[in-house]
């Protein structure tokens, strides 16, 4: 008899069993391919900040050259606005995408380059600026 | 309560547009009107009417959202959707544009004079304040562009006497700004409206703020300096603000303007409903926990929206205010207690 209860048993909870089954499958190939899109999301986003920061940090370097030597009050305050741009570059963590002022920093970034670019007086094509802008993590 | 507040004068300042807003120079001879149809325009009185002395035209190619008059009452800047700002010199009787300020993205929403006339704040939709210098050549220079609204950046006001900023934004706060090693940074985050907040007023102390909004209610909010007496907790060396009254249940539309009376500390709405509102603190009320009565109410005050208002700064008691529908209206306010 009690074999018999197993059987009807196995019968019954089948159901049950397979879903279970089911789910555990499910969930960790989703969860395989959750990863998988998490990081190449990252990647993308993580190249575009990477990019528009490099963008920021070629502009500052080209003008470092061009300024040098020019030595009037208003080239010294230009100057002073492009070496805090710099500092800030390169004090930016790039390897560490959980530190929890990124975004703050990178829109610190941003605020100092349209500084920069209207103290020389240049229009700078903002278009990277503005999808970096629209991110949203 | 209905008669303390006088209508001596109306005049259709902007035809056939909206007119922004209005800002009165520190000597109180002249106020500055504003509007959709792109252009500036100076009032003054003569005898008992205030006439037209100056339309500035030439400056915008679009709407003209706010303006301002330096401490010095020589120069006006003036706001535009064009994502520029003029600056206007004032040559005898009429005004020359001597610079053209550019660097905002796109609208900018408005502009304000800090007390020592030296720098100039302008914000735009583009979510940015700008902090500007001014030399003694009239040039003017960008000393910070400050990223800290997550939204449309509304309006821009300094504080009575130092050199403390504060905005107003579509991301529902107040932020607070003060300069630090050569650039500006955000000192303070004030939370508690529930939507746009659209303008700000200091008292004459400057330990108050008063923040009008779309949620239909104005904060006031005060200033606690470290080690207060009340024990209101702050960070470090800055001055933590605290919200300490809220004027609820008053206006049954959004509020587009707040004006603090500096010489008589009155404090005047401008609402959707088209009403104009004046409250007063009321005699005796807890420094801390203070409560405000409203002294006077015009329910249609303009046909439309009521888009600003703006107490005289010498005169006590003159209010403008101006409107949607084009007009500007002069009102008297009769002080309570016949002060």
């Amino acid at each position: 008899m009690a074999g018999s209860q197993d059987m009807f048993e196995a019968i019954v909870m089948a159901d049950e069993r397979f879903h279970g089954e089911g789910y555990q499958e499910g969930y960790e190939k989703g969860s395989s391919l959750g990863m998988i899109e998490g990081r190449q999301y990252g990647t993308l986003h993580g190249a575009k900040i990477g990019s528009e920061i490099g963008c920021y940090q070629g502009f500052a370097f080209a003008w470092r050259c061009l300024l040098h030597g020019c030595t009037t009050e208003k080239d010294s305050k230009k100057m002073k606005v492009l070496e805090s741009l710099i500092g800030m570059i390169q004090k930016f963590p790039y390897d560490d995408p959980t530190y929890d002022k990124l975004h703050e920093d990178l829109d610190r970034i941003r605020g100092k380059f349209k500084q920069l670019c209207s103290l020389l007086n240049v229009h700078p094509d903002f278009k990277v600026s503005a999808e970096g802008s629209g991110l949203s993590f | 309560m209905k008669d303390s507040l006088v209508l001596l004068g109306r005049i259709l300042a902007h035809p056939d547009s909206r007119c922004w807003f209005l800002a009165w120079n520190p000597a109180g001879t002249l106020l500055a009107s504003c509007g959709g149809d792109r252009s500036v325009r100076i009032w003054g009185r003569e005898g008992d009417s205030w006439i037209c002395k100056s339309v500035l035209c030439e400056g915008h190619q679009r709407t003209v959202r706010k303006v301002a008059w330096s401490p010095c009452g020589n120069y006006l800047a003036s706001a535009s959707f064009d994502a520029t700002t003029c600056i206007w010199k004032k040559k005898d009787d009429d005004f020359e544009c001597v610079t053209t300020l550019e660097g905002h993205e796109n609208e900018v929403k408005s502009v304000a004079w800090a007390p020592s006339g030296n720098l100039l704040a302008t914000c735009s939709r583009d979510k940015s304040v700008w902090v500007w210098e001014v030399d003694e050549e009239d040039e003017y220079e960008c000393v910070s562009v400050l990223n800290s609204h997550t939204q449309d950046v509304k309006h821009v006001v300094w504080h009575p006497s130092q050199e403390l900023l504060a905005s107003a934004s579509y991301d529902d706060t107040v932020k607070l700004y003060r300069e630090e090693e050569d650039d500006w940074v955000c000192c303070a985050t004030l939370e508690g409206h529930e939507s746009t907040v659209w303008s700000l007023a200091f008292d004459p102390s400057g330990q108050r703020l008063a923040s009008c909004s779309d949620d239909r209610t104005v904060r006031i909010w005060h200033q606690y300096l470290p080690g207060n007496e009340q024990g209101v907790a702050c960070s470090g060396s800055d001055p933590s603000w605290k919200c300490i009254c809220t004027l609820s249940g008053f206006h049954s539309r959004t509020i587009y303007d707040v004006a603090w009376c500096q010489l008589t500390g009155a404090l005047a709405t401008a609402c959707g409903d088209d009403a104009i509102r004046v409250f007063e603190e009321d005699p005796g009320s807890d420094l801390q926990q203070p409560t405000f009565s409203v002294t006077a109410h015009v329910p249609q005050a303009h046909s439309q929206d009521v888009n600003c208002v703006a107490w005289n700064p010498k005169e006590r008691g003159l209010l403008a205010s101006c409107s949607d529908d084009g007009e500007l209206a002069f009102w008297k306010y009769q002080l309570s207690e016949g002060l």
